[in-house]
């Protein structure tokens, strides 16, 4: 799991909005946010390894009054800022006529940097020591 | 929701392409269309992915779509994409905007561009599976390959007429 989602999903769950990952089991009430891993969007090898790989992510908001709108994409839209830099976008926004509610859908692009392994360089020194040593 | 393809390498393209001289509309025209041929094909095999199931609503937001809704996708084979030429410019898209209208469970008309919005975005009660994201983000390099490939081999054809059909 990237850690830039994991940040995404803390930070929106810090929001107003309730948010969830990969849905709800029960239709909550008034306005709630689905937030979702979606797919690898994009690798970077070397070393016969994955080294950069990139995901993309998408942040759902679900709400009935249309007031709610603009507190909605400002509390959204931040997180985002804050997590994702410049690399999201408001993918689509629609009305479901049989709900009645609005859906809002923001599509963002999280890095995830593998944190590079230790070298065991000290301890080979130390090995090395005690060897001539001995 | 349109997604736009950005190329690298255009500038090295568009010498080719300015060296061709009345040859580079229809060239430029012919990459466009086999970029978009990637594209679609991408498109269609992402469909190809979809997880469908009979209607049911027993767990909220987590409904598949039904199989009819995903056949109506895949029988938009010609029509995905669309090219609008406007004098010497040529664009191209490719999408379900326009592919028109599709009768599915209980009778319902639903237009094709709607059931693949909700599917690529999920809505309230249906959980949603990006396909069209996804053949975006794997057809890209795969679109602009096929597009360099056109213009470099027209641009290969025109040095070997110019040079009187000898290769060097």
């Amino acid at each position: 799991m990237p850690s830039e989602y994991e940040a995404l999903v803390a930070a929106l769950k810090l929001t107003d909005i309730p948010f969830a990952e990969y849905g709800w089991k029960t239709r909550p009430e008034g306005s709630y946010g689905v937030v979702t891993l979606d797919f690898e969007a994009g690798t970077a090898t070397g070393d016969d390894q994955k080294l950069d790989r990139s995901w993309e992510a998408s942040v759902d908001v679900f709400f009935s009054k249309i007031s709610e709108r603009n507190d909605i994409i400002e509390t959204v839209e931040e997180v985002l800022e804050e997590i994702c830099g410049s690399s999201w976008a408001l993918n689509s926004n629609q009305y479901e006529s049989s709900t009645g509610l609005f859906h809002l859908e923001w599509v963002c692009v999280l890095i995830d940097t593998p944190e590079p392994e230790e070298e065991p360089e000290a301890e080979t020194q130390t090995q090395s020591a005690a060897g001539g040593e001995g | 929701m349109p997604y736009t393809m950005k190329m690298e390498g255009i500038e090295e393209l568009s010498t080719m392409l300015n060296e061709m001289g009345n040859q580079a509309e229809k060239v430029a025209s012919v990459s466009l269309y086999e970029g978009a041929a990637e594209m679609v094909a991408e498109v269609k095999s992402k469909v190809r992915q979809i997880k469908t199931e009979r209607f049911h609503y027993t767990v909220f937001g987590q409904r598949k779509p039904s199989p009819e809704e995903k056949d109506a996708l895949q029988a938009i084979e010609a029509g995905i994409a669309r090219f609008d030429k406007n004098g010497s410019e040529v664009n191209t898209s490719v999408g379900y905007s326009g592919a028109g209208y599709v009768i599915t469970g209980y009778g319902k008309v639903k237009a094709v561009a709607q059931i693949a919005n909700a599917i690529n975005s999920g809505t309230s009660f249906m959980q949603k599976q990006p396909f069209f994201r996804r053949a975006v983000s794997s057809g890209t390099k795969k679109a602009e390959r096929a597009i360099k490939d056109v213009i470099e081999a027209n641009y290969q054809a025109l040095i070997d007429y110019n040079n009187g059909g000898k290769t060097e």
